[in-house]
């Protein structure tokens, strides 16, 4: 290391030792990534704190990440705009009959809205306001409702269109339209998973079941239900054949949404308007906060090259293709209970990405690995902002519901084996259809 | 609650200085819409000519919503924590708030002073497409320093007074 005054290794105990001491302070995760950057920032002699400043600028000045608040955004319109009332009408007449109807209803609008928005927090937010009290009227328990609406929220990461592909995609340069195709499946996968749980929870608790809904109410609801559901082909579909960018697709998805609420269905108006644009802005800012003072911590990791000297120690193992795609699951399965998803992304993806190429995995495989296992994260506390979010829609501890959570999440951990033991979940549709991505 | 004298009036300040920002992000929001949607239409229709600063145009002013939004996130307390102990109250919970406000006015002076270094770099620079002149866009940080300031100054005040005379709805 030519001339540092900093070994790797010290730099490595400061840069890490800091935040984590910092975290464990309660000071804000995107502060203590910042500040923990501060004594190398001071005490190198080729660098100094304004380095902080300008990665900070380099971050936020990206056209990929303008995806994160038009995302966002569409999922906000979504549903002050009155499509996610048309999304759960259709819902009732496909999954109603099924014993826990109304839960099975929750896990079905999760896919639908995974396939309009990308943020699994607004999955979420807006789903615990709509269910978690009907549930309880219902008779389910509370710790049931608040479990299922965060573990559903989950698949909003992973079905595309989904914000951390676009920042995997982005950070890791790895086709984004290649991994919305890889997502479809283990998606699927996981909301067929979480049903069949739901349906055990039902029979054994004796869950009401709504009568079977008729073939009229079926198309009625369909046929209302068309234009939002529209939404994920014009995405996806232009994203795949190249029409535009993953940020130009996001910025189609809230034109589409804006017309939908504001021409077709007419239920938005300017105070909701108001309300989405705020919402978005807010919370837009503070995850993509995170990701500048993240990518700073990531530019210093980087100029004490202290990946490569983690690396060193893990490559010497010579684990085969399987044994990585598990050790990189149970890497991202604990740092998503600590760190939210797009620094753990920037910090640990751009780490293990040599690890997975060194073993063999395929870029596409290994981010989908990757993001399944970060989107688990959602769920698992301390951090899991899912499961923080639907505790305090229904006002409940984490503690009381972190069991049925766990329960609900064990089947889940089966879908990721899979995907881990047999790529071809998710490279089978890339594969299909482009098989460009796949290069 | 209302206060009298200076305080009083740096707390509706503080206040009025909230509401402007907050006005600022939905225009930020609103506005980014545009000439990312006049890309898109100028690609595939003539109605709009091809002009080349629409996609920096849109990334600066994502970096000006990534900055006012984290302002507000200050006032608001609302930026990501890891709380591993989450049921702090009272006295406790305002002291170990106090400790970690610390951190995040250290950081807050980080942006105002090198910020502000930042800025002094870019006075006769300007963008490469759009050319703006790039000072208005490196001084989103001097400014969210100091406004951070401000804002965790007000929380960490209250603290305080609740560390002094403990919380008044406490049972």
């Amino acid at each position: 290391m030519g001339g540092n005054v900093i070994d790797p290794g010290t730099a490595a105990w400061i840069l890490f030792g800091g935040f984590f001491g910092m975290l464990a302070l309660r000071v804000p995760v995107a502060v203590a990534l910042g500040l923990a950057c501060l004594p190398p920032l001071l005490i190198e002699d080729r660098l100094w704190p304004m380095i902080l400043v300008q990665e900070t600028f380099n971050a936020y000045n990206s056209f990929i990440l303008l995806a994160v608040p038009f995302f966002l955004l569409a999922a906000n319109l979504m549903t002050i705009g009155g499509i996610t009332d048309r999304l759960i009408r259709l819902s009732r007449a496909l999954v109603g009959h099924l014993p826990g109807s109304l839960a099975q209803i929750n896990v079905v609008l999760s896919i639908f809205f995974a396939g309009i928005s990308g943020s699994s927090t607004a999955d979420a937010a807006s789903q615990g306001k709509m269910f978690i009290e009907a549930q309880r009227r219902e008779g389910y328990d509370v710790s049931f409702s608040v479990a299922i609406t965060a573990v559903s929220a989950v698949l909003a990461a992973i079905i595309p269109p989904s914000i951390m592909m676009i920042v995997w995609g982005g950070v890791l340069t790895v086709s984004i339209g290649g991994l919305f195709l890889a997502g479809v499946i283990p998606g699927l996968l996981l909301g067929l998973v979480q049903m069949a749980t739901v349906h055990a929870y039902a029979k054994a608790r004796g869950y009401p079941t709504y009568g079977k809904a008729t073939w009229g109410e079926f198309g009625s609801a369909l046929f209302v239900s068309v234009p939002a559901l529209m939404t994920p082909f014009i995405i996806i579909g232009g994203k795949i054949f190249g029409w535009f960018t993953a940020t130009e697709a996001a910025c189609i998805a809230v034109l589409y949404a804006m017309i939908l609420s504001v021409i077709v269905y007419r239920e938005m108006n300017l105070k909701g308007l108001w309300t989405a644009f705020s919402e978005t802005g807010r919370f837009a800012a503070i995850t993509l906060f995170c990701v500048g003072t993240a990518s700073a911590f990531g530019w210093l990791l980087a100029f004490y090259k202290i990946p490569d000297a983690l690396l060193s120690g893990v490559s010497a193992w010579e684990m085969g293709p399987i044994l990585t795609g598990f050790f990189i699951a149970g890497v991202f399965l604990v740092v998503g209970c600590f760190l939210d998803a797009i620094p753990a992304i920037i910090i640990v993806g751009t780490i293990l990405q040599p690890v997975a190429e060194a073993a063999g995995m395929h870029p596409i495989h290994f981010a989908m690995v990757g993001i399944v296992s970060l989107a688990f994260g959602l769920v698992t506390p301390p951090y899991g902002l899912c499961l923080l979010i639907s505790c305090a829609v229904a006002g409940v501890r984490v503690m009381d519901v972190l069991k049925d959570t766990c329960i609900m999440l064990l089947p889940m951990l089966g879908v990721l084996a899979l995907l881990i033991l047999w790529p071809d979940v998710a490279l089978f549709l890339p594969r299909l259809l482009e098989p460009d991505f796949l290069k | 609650m209302p206060q009298p004298g200076a305080r009083g009036f740096l707390r509706r300040m503080s206040f009025l200085y909230s509401r402007v920002l907050d006005l600022l992000l939905v225009l930020t929001v609103a506005i980014i819409i545009v000439p990312v949607t006049m890309q898109i239409f100028a690609r595939f229709t003539d109605i709009v000519p091809r002009y080349i600063w629409t996609e920096e145009l849109s990334r600066f002013l994502l970096v000006w919503m990534i900055m006012i939004g984290s302002m507000i996130g200050v006032r608001e307390g609302t930026h990501f924590t890891v709380d591993l102990f989450p049921v702090l109250r009272g006295r406790i919970k305002a002291a170990m708030d106090i400790l970690a406000g610390l951190f995040v006015l250290a950081m807050a002076v980080v942006f105002l002073w090198w910020g502000w270094e930042f800025t002094d770099t870019a006075w006769f620079r300007i963008s490469e497409l759009a050319e703006l002149p790039l000072w208005t866009i490196h001084m989103a940080w001097p400014i969210a320093g100091l406004t951070w300031i401000i804002f965790q100054g007000e929380r960490m005040w209250d603290d305080l007074q609740v560390l002094i005379h403990g919380e008044r709805e406490q049972p």
